[in-house]
């Protein structure tokens, strides 16, 4: 009587033209993870966000999703690497970008508008845009990382989109080495997406100051396809970090 | 002494060759130009399948117009003298020293090709590459090669294709050709005529002294000309670099597909003539006349001079998506600039930026699709102003790295535009605020920041921001921007809007 092993081969030698290594496990790789630049989520997400992969952040507004895209973004930029911003509710303020280290040169900023046409009240307008325009920033190639912020985006509108868009939006991430970063009030992207993170106000910084000084917000994995770290060690699921405010810099200076 | 050489290109009928050059799709058609003022313009050009339909030079449009199928055509100066420029241009590639030696409606030239065996080989060789060139141009040229220059000039108009003549053999070559190749008066023609002289041969083989008794000093020169034995002062002319490419339509086009198909042709024959000099294409000005009279005018700049015309034709097309001509077009002119060709030297170590050709494309794709002010970089103003900015073009550029870091900052999410809000106050600070679809209670409120300026203008702006902490009716914490807009309302209230949340 043949071996296991002998007949693994032999099944996987007659389905070769079909499937290799059909009954071979597939080799586990260890994804390149890029820094958020904070340290808690750093700690959280074992590195930080995927590099190729789909990031979804989601949470209400203040909430603390745009500070920590904009604190991976610039992370991403100050390596010298180029990234993209999809704007689906024309939200990015370009001097918050800039005061959390994000090099404007280096962003290309795409914000989308109501159609001028009938579909003016339309909300698909706009995403229909920033998928597009998604689409085609991925398929060009070359971001280190790209926001697809749909953060204004009603839930039951986003939640509309196919789930064959975030396939190949998936697919075109791992081919061109880009982290795609969805922010939106609920998690659009579903299984297609690496990691999840669900983001919440905690405080803020100083309530009975005379200025906001900061907000601390709390982060929490939702999902994680594929741990970086190999470990085996259990890692807390949420944790909370601290974003300060202009006037703490003044006083700092 | 080193011996003359002549090569002859003659592009005959030349006014129809320099419509068909970009019109590929009407090569096999029947084509008939006509020049003068209408309704007596006369035939003055054709193609070959018309003169095989019995088209021939003189034909009035009434006349041409009884033809079936034959296509009739304007005579364009615009198209001819750009065909002449690409012409001469590429006759240049093989000879610097070049006389022009147009007659009539054909486009002649002359070139000095004394001395370029070693680098393009016997003459022959030469003709055949220099047909080749031309016919890849979209000319039919025939071409004759003597080491004199009248003869290389009156065999080529007479001959098709290829004649190279050998030296002191240039007299045996010229005998057969009719007398009228001369060019004479009418009245030295008619003697001739009357004499019984009909090629150069025979008037070769009168006697010089008597012909000159007869006729005048002129006949030693056409004798010598019969002879293949006038000498000639060589005058040459620099062919001027220009890329620019005209294309006029003989009925408005409206259907972008038929415009990009003329247009692909002519951004070929642009990009090949400036490859020929080791150029690329650094910028192209598309200037198109509508119906009506109004002019359409683009300027593509790829990020990098390039060669590749698919990419080209590409930029052409988004462009034209983007912001299509307003009525049918009449012609199309194309004017190019020559720029270096970039060489990027790529590393295993580079980081990862986008391909600028392809990042082009991609931006223009961009700016059809959100529009054309939506797709950049941001650019902060040198101003107070809140949330000032502008945008600037996307370029890739090589940047330093720092491993700087900074501690995360709070981030604005604007509103664009701002959300009129209805605010309660209570000791001149916001305590309530809703919009049309939620209500806020607010925890702690931190102003007022007072921001005014540009009060010399009329863009001038005069608020005061209030940063607020609130809560929704659900519960969940909100941090937001409140302004309180001093300027809006006419009568003097102010206006308080939600600016941004905190995010």
């Amino acid at each position: 009587m043949p071996s296991a092993n002998a007949l693994r081969i032999q099944i996987e030698h007659s389905l070769e033209s079909r499937f290799p290594a059909a009954l071979s496990p597939v080799p586990r790789t260890i994804r390149e993870v890029a820094s958020t630049g904070i340290q808690e989520v750093d700690r959280l997400l074992d590195g930080g966000l995927p590099v190729g992969a789909i990031s979804e952040i989601t949470g209400l507004e203040s909430s603390g999703r745009t500070s920590l895209a904009l604190a991976f973004m610039a992370g991403r930029t100050r390596e010298g690497l180029v990234c993209a911003w999809v704007d689906a509710g024309d939200c990015l303020d370009a001097e918050s970008a800039a005061a959390c280290g994000v090099r404007l040169k280096q962003l290309l900023w795409v914000r989308c508008r109501n159609a001028e046409s009938t579909l003016k009240s339309k909300p698909w307008s706009r995403l229909d845009q920033a998928l597009q325009a998604t689409d085609l920033l991925l398929q060009a190639g070359g971001f280190a990382a790209l926001v697809l912020d749909l953060g204004s985006t009603a839930p039951e509108h986003g939640c509309r989109i196919p789930l064959a868009t975030w396939f190949r939006f998936r697919q075109a991430a791992d081919r061109t080495r880009c982290s795609l970063l969805v922010l939106g009030q609920a998690p659009f992207a579903q299984s297609s997406a690496a990691v999840m993170l669900e983001c919440a106000a905690m405080r803020a910084g100083n309530e009975a100051g005379t200025v906001l000084n900061g907000f601390t917000y709390e982060v929490r994995s939702g999902r994680q396809r594929q741990p970086a770290s190999i470990t085996g060690m259990r890692k807390p699921s949420a944790s909370t970090w601290t974003a300060t405010g202009q006037w703490e810099r003044e006083k700092k200076a | 002494m080193k011996q003359e050489l002549y090569a002859c290109v003659y592009a005959a009928e030349f006014p129809a060759q320099a419509w068909l050059r970009l019109r590929t799709d009407l090569e096999a058609e029947p084509v008939a130009v006509l020049e003068g003022r209408a309704p007596v313009e006369t035939v003055c050009s054709v193609n070959r399948p018309a003169r095989l339909k019995g088209v021939c030079l003189g034909m009035t449009r009434l006349e041409a117009e009884g033809i079936p199928g034959l296509r009739l055509l304007a005579r364009s100066a615009e198209t001819e003298a750009a065909a002449r420029s690409a012409l001469l241009e590429c006759a240049a590639h093989f000879s610097p020293r070049m006389e022009d030696a147009s007659r009539g409606t054909a486009c002649a030239c002359v070139l000095d090709i004394a001395g370029t065996e070693r680098l393009f080989g016997p003459p022959e060789r030469l003709a055949e590459r220099l047909r080749t060139s031309l016919a890849a141009a979209g000319f039919r040229v025939s071409i004759a090669i003597s080491s004199n220059f009248h003869t290389a000039r009156l065999k080529a108009a007479a001959t098709r294709g290829i004649l190279v003549i050998s030296h002191k053999q240039e007299a045996i070559a010229l005998s057969r050709l009719p007398i009228e190749a001369l060019g004479l008066e009418e009245q030295h023609a008619e003697t001739f005529a009357i004499w019984g002289i009909q090629t150069l041969g025979e008037l070769a083989a009168l006697p010089e002294v008597e012909l000159i008794t007869r006729l005048g000093a002129q006949t030693a020169e056409w004798r010598a000309l019969a002879l293949g034995a006038l000498p000639h002062t060589f005058q040459p002319v620099e062919a001027e670099f220009t890329l620019k490419e005209f294309c006029e339509f003989d009925t408005p086009v409206e259907q972008t597909e038929s415009l990009l198909f003329v247009a692909a042709r002519m951004i070929d024959c642009l990009v090949a003539r400036a490859a020929t000099r080791a150029f690329a294409v650094a910028s192209l000005v598309v200037r198109m006349e509508l119906e009506g009279g109004s002019v359409y005018r683009r300027v593509i700049r790829p990020a990098i001079a390039t060669v590749d015309r698919k990419f080209l034709l590409k930029l052409l097309q988004l462009a034209i998506a983007a912001h299509p001509p307003q009525a049918a077009v009449m012609l199309v002119d194309l004017t190019a600039e020559a720029g270096q060709s970039s060489k990027v030297q790529l590393g295993l170590f580079a980081p990862q930026m986008p391909e600028p050709s392809r990042l082009d494309v991609t931006i223009a794709r961009l700016k059809a699709i959100a529009g054309e002010d939506r797709v950049g970089s941001p650019v902060l103003e040198d101003t107070h102003r809140p949330g000032a900015f502008r945008m600037d073009g996307f370029a890739v550029a090589e940047a330093e790295t720092t491993q700087q870091t900074e501690r995360p900052r709070l981030a604005l999410r604007r509103m664009r535009p701002a959300v009129p809000i209805r605010v309660e106050l209570r000791d001149m600070k916001p305590v309530a605020f809703r919009d049309n679809e939620r209500r806020f209670k607010v925890a702690a409120a931190y102003g007022p920041w007072k921001t005014s300026g540009c009060w010399w203008s009329s863009d001038d702006w005069n608020a005061e921001e209030w940063d607020v902490l609130a809560a929704t009716s659900g519960g969940s914490p909100v941090a937001c921007l409140l302004v309180r807009n001093h300027q809006l309302r006419k009568d003097g209230r102010s206006v308080w809007q939600l600016e941004a949340f905190y995010d």
